[in-house]
């Protein structure tokens, strides 16, 4: 019963982390605080799609023939690490500056754009890691009743449930720690990390499909030190997309990125916010 | 909002023709047996390209994974799926069941 608590623990915090991280960085900014629905929206898709993926991997209903789930999770992974780059570059941009258009409810139509990135990103994560501990569940539960520990593997799924929302909670707590200003830059670097991370799964995907090259497979096996099997290296290998054996594009289109991330951030800082409306309602503040 | 739409549909039109034709492929089978193990746990290739049959007699869910191999499949009880992998560099590929993490085996490509 252990095992199951741990697994379901395991696979919550994994889509909590990402809620939670997100949450906490849209907290700290007046203008994060816009995006706080598309959050739960993001949330609510994410679990309606868990269902619609754990009904497809227990075999009720295969709509996506094939490689499709694969080619499905390869665009969803790429579609999220573009968005969230948008999305951090943007707040970058506006964070501060925008306080006062948000009050006087002038940028809201302009913004609405900037906030799917959010939307997109905590629906991947909480379909995948949903749809996973849906499957992982029903079989605990089957295999349960042949055993007649129904009531028990169910208790142990919600006790690794409850555990994953505590992780939650001290997250949250983080920010009460370390000074806000430090908090958003710290969940700033964590949700480009994440990106980054999604990328390269998205990359693994696309060469098992065959359709990226790998121009030399591996550059380098790091196995021996850091294996991504368990502990830290599967840690890392989870969230900022370390692999003990990249292959070579997977490696350049990473180190892009990165170039990419640097280049937008820098420009976002140094342009001044644009107004939303020009001459707009200036509320004394 | 669209333009996120667009750059989506344009991705998707690129990548799908590629999805499409595939010939038939040498295949093994690996099996989820009742007890909780990989069968075989050692599991010996040809370098190329190859599929696994895999398949969960067990009556619960199974996740083969591996990011040597890059590869993940969920399977529910009882389920029979397959992955398609590429290997060409000869060496043991461990691979192991992210739900039952004692679960473990090796896929071995020989060489040339």
């Amino acid at each position: 019963m252990g095992e199951i608590a741990f697994i379901v623990w395991r696979e919550s915090v994994e889509a909590l982390l990402v809620v939670g991280i997100l949450y906490a960085w849209l907290r700290t900014e007046p203008a994060g605080r816009r995006g706080l629905p598309w959050l739960w929206a993001g949330v609510g898709c994410g679990l309606l799609l868990a269902g619609a993926l754990a009904l497809a991997l227990l075999g009720l209903a295969t709509w996506l023939p094939g490689d499709g789930p694969e080619w499905f999770q390869a665009v969803m992974a790429l579609a999220a690490s573009a968005l969230v780059v948008q999305m951090v570059v943007w707040m970058r941009r506006h964070g501060r500056g925008l306080k006062r258009e948000l009050q006087t409810g002038a940028a809201q139509q302009v913004e609405s754009g900037h906030w799917w990135g959010l939307l997109v990103l905590v629906m991947v994560a909480v379909a995948r890691e949903g749809s996973e501990t849906v499957v992982f569940l029903y079989g605990s539960v089957l295999s349960s009743q042949q055993h007649g520990g129904v009531g028990a593997a169910v208790l142990a799924g919600l006790g690794g449930f409850v555990a994953a929302l505590a992780t939650f909670w001290l997250l949250q707590l983080g920010g009460k720690v370390i000074t806000w200003r430090r908090f958003f830059q710290l969940t700033e670097i964590l949700l480009l990390l994440l990106a980054g991370g999604l990328l390269v799964g998205a990359c693994d995907r696309l060469i098992a499909l065959g359709a990226l090259p790998t121009l030399m497979d591996p550059v380098w096996d790091t196995s021996a030190w850091l294996d991504t099997g368990a502990g830290l290296g599967k840690l890392l290998a989870d969230f900022a997309g370390y692999r003990a054996t990249p292959a070579l594009s997977q490696l350049l289109i990473w180190l892009a990125y990165w170039v990419v991330v640097a280049w937008l951030l820098r420009r976002a800082g140094r342009t001044p916010a644009p107004r939303a409306v020009a001459g707009g309602h200036h509320v004394a503040g | 909002m669209r333009s996120a739409w667009r750059w989506l549909a344009v991705l998707a039109a690129c990548l799908m023709p590629m999805a499409a034709a595939r010939a038939e492929l040498p295949t093994h089978t690996l099996t989820f047996t009742a007890d909780g193990r990989f069968d075989p746990p050692r599991l010996e290739v040809e370098p190329g390209r190859f599929k696994i049959v895999l398949v969960n007699q067990s009556t619960q869910a199974v996740e083969f994974e591996s990011l040597p191999l890059r590869a993940e499949k969920v399977l529910a009880p009882g389920v029979t799926s397959f992955v398609v992998l590429s290997l060409s560099r000869p060496g043991e590929y461990p691979f192991f069941d992210d739900f039952h993490p004692q679960a473990k085996g090796v896929l071995v490509v020989k060489p040339k």
